[in-house]
């Protein structure tokens, strides 16, 4: 780290200010300083906006008050597929309290499938018990039309009325390689392994349901407060619904209880408070209750992968022929195509859409990832074994990228790979029934960035000095990086910038999804902060005496680079400013950068008399260019490995076959990984990387967990398990063989 | 295809004129108010209600204006005997304390967990018009972003929070915790956090916060 003694040329804390004394070329422009010279960027901050969300004055959606406001809620068919025998709204509109009870289909429809297209009515009253009075009071009948359509082998049964888009249940949606060519070259494998993977559809469970406040009291102007991965393009789908000019349109999310790629646009949900809104003329309250938001807010698809994969005892993946099944209910579901991310000599994969009744899937951090390596991670284990390789070497000799190898490396180490006995066969349990093992799983994202990005740095005369751009904080930290990086420009800590996010009246921000965040984000920001530095510095090298480009922002002041006793304070340096400055950041493609590797490792205990499998440590490693905030990073990281954990051990969703109901609707059915299930976490920054680039990572942590937890159970006691969840029953069967 | 079996009612829960379990339990706590019954879990009031209402006692329903003690200050405000308590805080109080969150409304997920006379509870699962003699304390109760208590302090300086929604549950089960325990174990902490569920993953540094937390109220500055 640069020290102030000394006397001599220091680094610049921020961009271009590289210490030389010529940078006023045509070539300046914001480059990220080195990792030595940051002081704030790559350090561990807390979130800037804990304090409020610690305390429970942070403003989300929910907790909108205004007044006039009344309180809505949908009305929804539990069943998949139903004919309306019976809608009225009359006895709703006749309870006190109640200002709006509407039917929005009529007796004899029929309904297609759960979710949107299950909304009958909706009703808005003056208080939350008026309302629900309201809705009890909504006559409704179904008859449900049989089958429901809600499994597999329904959709794909002879005689089944065929539902998806152009009226099919299948699709073959992609085929790529030879099938004949990847049989004969299986023919050839000194090892084959024939499995059937398969994963349940995952629910998303933002513990803030979908949902919207519309605030239109009439004429052309509206403001809508909206749980949202996309603030800036939210306003269209309002403004549609509300029939206004989206420039009239204002968006605003402040802070959002998770997305996880389920909320972007408006829904059903923000169509119908808008529609209401126009009816009455005031504020309208409409969230999704739980049991609507597993009904009808997205979900993972499932995923059913039929594989042949062949190695030579060398060490080779020779060969792989998929036919992947993807069970996205009315959607096409989302599997990257196999062989996903490693190198095999001939393949083939053909990849259907399988429609159920059911509600379209939709992006889930790392969409289809989790389904493609659960599958092929066991795979690539299943082979390892079969030739007797350490799967560790096997993986590596399957991976052409050598970031993967050291890292491989790295969480093999902490978990005490090299001394663990059974690394080539499974181990045997103990005489209590104990087994212990370690299993491994690769992970890959692309991440990378969008031009769209604007933020605006202002900096006033009195040194108030902020960061805005639209951005949305889904609890990744966006907002602590807006403050931290312009902070950085200057020496400052990070409370002392204040960031603005959250609101469509900002300069435009990207949508969040994919990981593109952070790369688009933070470009536009280090630039808004380069040139508003650019605009400050000439009336404080004046008051110094000096030039600009030989001044050192450090530590709440700025010196000069030549003479470090001559120095102003943040605000005397502000205070030479005539009038406010504003710098306007776009995004720089030249700071950003995309692709990104993780590696993990999982180490369980296997009770091989009652099959309960107890996760004891997971590590993962992730390399994600110039790491912004170590805090939050490992936050995401420990994140990722808990939601592939949750995903691995215990969350399914289950809907009756006779009926189509969902039988998992709540959080006491619907299992998500809690307190007592969390193993030893170990997080790590890959910082070999050493690339000086801005991107997000975040969907990668949360893909290999489930496969390397697998491939441990296999690795305690033998048992391979190739459904998830890995529940008891499924390693007892597997141990009984 | 269209075979059509009868109609399929009662309708699950807040759909199409079903009546649910929780609506029968709410309608059955207007007995127990009346009866001036102190407060007690759902399920013991649902008994005691059911036996008031054997003996005649007079029902109360609609709105009536109650006082609960909150964060220390006496709060009037209008609640019907089913409001709950999450419900009052979060919507009837005339200055309402939103940071207690709705997450499931069935005591499934913990994110509303306030302290009721020292002891954890859901709000989702509290009658209002119980708890008029009760302590309640709410995150707001506990601090202030300028003046945060050690349990917010640990949760900021740890990142034990990341959307935030889950949190205040968090910081009121892991206040309860220490104030419990003192200084716990690992195990007792995840044993005393084991009724509130996070969805982003915050865990481990939950546990963090709750050992800085507790040594820095074991340091003094108890709150």
């Amino acid at each position: 780290m640069t020290t102030q003694d000394g006397g001599g040329i220091l680094p610049g804390a921020g961009a271009g200010a590289d210490g030389s004394t010529d940078d006023a070329s045509a070539e300046a422009r914001a480059e990220w300083a080195g990792r030595d010279a940051l002081t704030l960027l790559n350090t561990d901050i807390p979130r800037v906006d804990g304090p409020e969300k610690v305390t429970g004055r942070a403003k989300y959606t929910h907790d909108m008050r205004l007044p006039e406001m009344v309180w809505a809620k949908l009305v929804v068919c539990p069943w998949p597929r139903a004919t309306i025998e019976a809608l009225d709204v009359t006895a709703a509109r006749a309870v006190p309290g109640v200002v709006y009870a509407e039917a929005y289909k009529q007796v004899g429809d029929e309904l297609t499938y759960q979710g949107y297209d299950g909304i009958v009515a909706a009703v808005a009253a003056e208080t939350p018990e008026a309302l629900e009075d309201g809705v009890r009071a909504v006559v409704t009948g179904y008859s449900r039309n049989n089958p429901p359509l809600v499994t597999r082998e329904q959709s794909l049964a002879d005689g089944a009325p065929q539902i998806g888009r152009g009226d099919v249940n299948m699709r073959v949606e992609s085929s790529t390689g030879d099938r004949e060519e990847t049989a004969a070259a299986l023919e050839t494998c000194d090892a084959v392994i024939e499995a059937t993977y398969t994963l349940p559809v995952q629910h998303h469970v933002c513990l803030e349901t979908h949902g919207t406040v519309v605030d239109y009291r009439g004429g052309t102007e509206a403001t809508v407060y909206h749980s949202s991965q996309n603030v800036t393009g939210g306003a269209r789908d309002f403004a549609r619904h509300l029939e206004l000019d989206s420039e009239n349109v204002r968006v605003i999310c402040q802070h959002m209880g998770g997305g996880f790629g389920a909320k972007f646009g408006a829904g059903e949900e923000g169509r119908v408070a808008c529609v209401i809104a126009r009816a009455l003329e005031r504020p309208v309250h409409l969230m999704l209750d739980r049991r609507q938001e597993f009904l009808m807010a997205g979900n993972r698809s499932g995923s059913r992968q039929v594989m042949r994969g062949g190695a030579s005892k060398d060490g080779k993946l020779v060969a792989l022929s998929v036919d992947a099944e993807k069970f996205g209910g009315m959607g096409p579901g989302s599997l990257p195509r196999p062989p996903y991310i490693y190198d095999v000599g001939t393949s083939f994969a053909e990849v259907r859409q399988v429609h159920t009744a059911t509600d379209p899937n939709r992006a889930q951090r790392a969409p289809g990832h989790p389904q493609a390596s659960f599958a092929m991670e066991c795979m690539v284990d299943e082979l390892a074994y079969a030739i007797g390789m350490d799967p560790v070497s096997f993986r590596k000799a399957n991976l052409s990228d050598e970031v993967w190898h050291r890292q491989l490396d790295r969480v093999a180490a902490e978990v005490d790979w090299a001394g663990h006995p059974n690394k080539t066969t499974p181990g045997q349990p103990g005489a209590d029934g104990m087994a212990e093992g370690i299993g491994f799983g690769v992970a890959v994202w692309g991440s990378g960035s969008r031009p769209s990005t604007v933020c605006d740095v202002r900096i006033a005369p009195d040194g108030a000095i902020s960061g805005s751009t639209a951005v949305q904080d889904l609890g990744t930290g966006s907002r602590t990086l807006v403050a931290a990086i312009v902070a950085e420009e200057f020496g400052l800590g990070v409370t002392d910038v204040t960031a603005h996010i959250g609101d469509g009246k900002l300069p435009p921000a990207v949508y969040s999804g994919g990981s593109i965040t952070t790369g688009s984000i933070a470009s536009a920001i280090k630039d808004g902060a380069y040139q508003a530095r650019v605009l400050l510095e000439p009336s404080v090298a004046a008051a110094l005496g000096t030039e600009p480009g030989h001044l050192i922002w450090l530590d709440g002041r700025v010196y000069v680079d030549h003479a470090l006793g001559r120095s102003l304070s943040w605000k005397q340096a502000c205070a030479t400013l005539a009038q406010p400055i504003l710098g306007t950041g776009r995004w720089q493609e030249h700071l950003t950068g995309r692709g990104v590797h993780g590696a993990q490792s999982a180490k369980v205990r296997v009770d091989t008399v009652t099959g309960r499998i107890q996760v004891l440590k997971m590590v993962y490693i992730q390399d994600m260019g110039l790491p912004f905030n170590r805090l939050a990073s490992r936050s995401q990281i420990n994140g990722g490995m808990i939601g592939a954990l949750s995903y691995g051990l215990h969350e399914v969703r289950v809907l009756d076959e006779d009926t189509g109901l969902m039988l998992t609707d709540g959080l006491g059915d619907y299992r998500i990984a809690g307190p007592q299930e969390i193993p030893e976490l170990v997080a790590l920054i890959d910082d070999e990387d050493t690339r000086q680039e801005a991107m997000g990572f975040a969907e990668a942590p949360i893909i290999p967990g489930h496969g390397a937890i697998a491939n441990a159970v296999f690795n305690a006691c033998g048992a391979r398990l190739r459904d998830l969840p890995l529940t008891p029953d499924k390693v007892l069967a597997a141990l009984a063989g | 295809m269209a075979e059509r079996p009868p109609l399929d009612r009662p309708a699950p829960d807040g759909h199409g004129g079903g009546f649910s379990r929780r609506s029968f339990l709410k309608g059955a706590s207007s007995v127990i108010a009346a009866g001036g019954v102190a407060a007690r879990s759902l399920e013991a009031g649902m008994t005691e209600g059911a036996e008031a209402a054997g003996a005649g006692a007079p029902v109360i329903s609609g709105e009536t204006e109650i006082t609960l003690d909150i964060n220390g200050a006496a709060r009037k405000l209008r609640a019907e005997p089913r409001t709950t308590l999450l419900s009052a805080l979060r919507v009837r109080l005339p200055e309402p304390l939103t940071g207690t969150k709705e997450v499931c409304d069935r005591g499934n997920c913990g994110a509303c967990t306030v302290i009721v006379d020292g002891r954890p509870v859901y709000s989702c699962l509290q009658l209002a018009v119980d708890l008029q003699d009760k302590r309640i304390t709410t995150v707001e109760g506990l601090g202030s972003p300028e003046d945060m208590s050690p349990v917010q302090a640990a949760f900021c300086r740890h990142d034990a929070l990341m959307c935030g929604f889950c949190t205040p549950g968090f910081v009121m089960a892991t206040t309860a915790c220490l104030d419990k325990h003192g200084t716990p174990s690992e195990a007792t902490v995840r044993h005393e956090l084991s009724g509130n569920l996070c969805r982003c993953g915050t865990y481990p540094h939950i546990f963090e916060a709750a050992q800085t937390a507790a040594k820095s109220r074991a340091g003094g500055g108890l709150r």
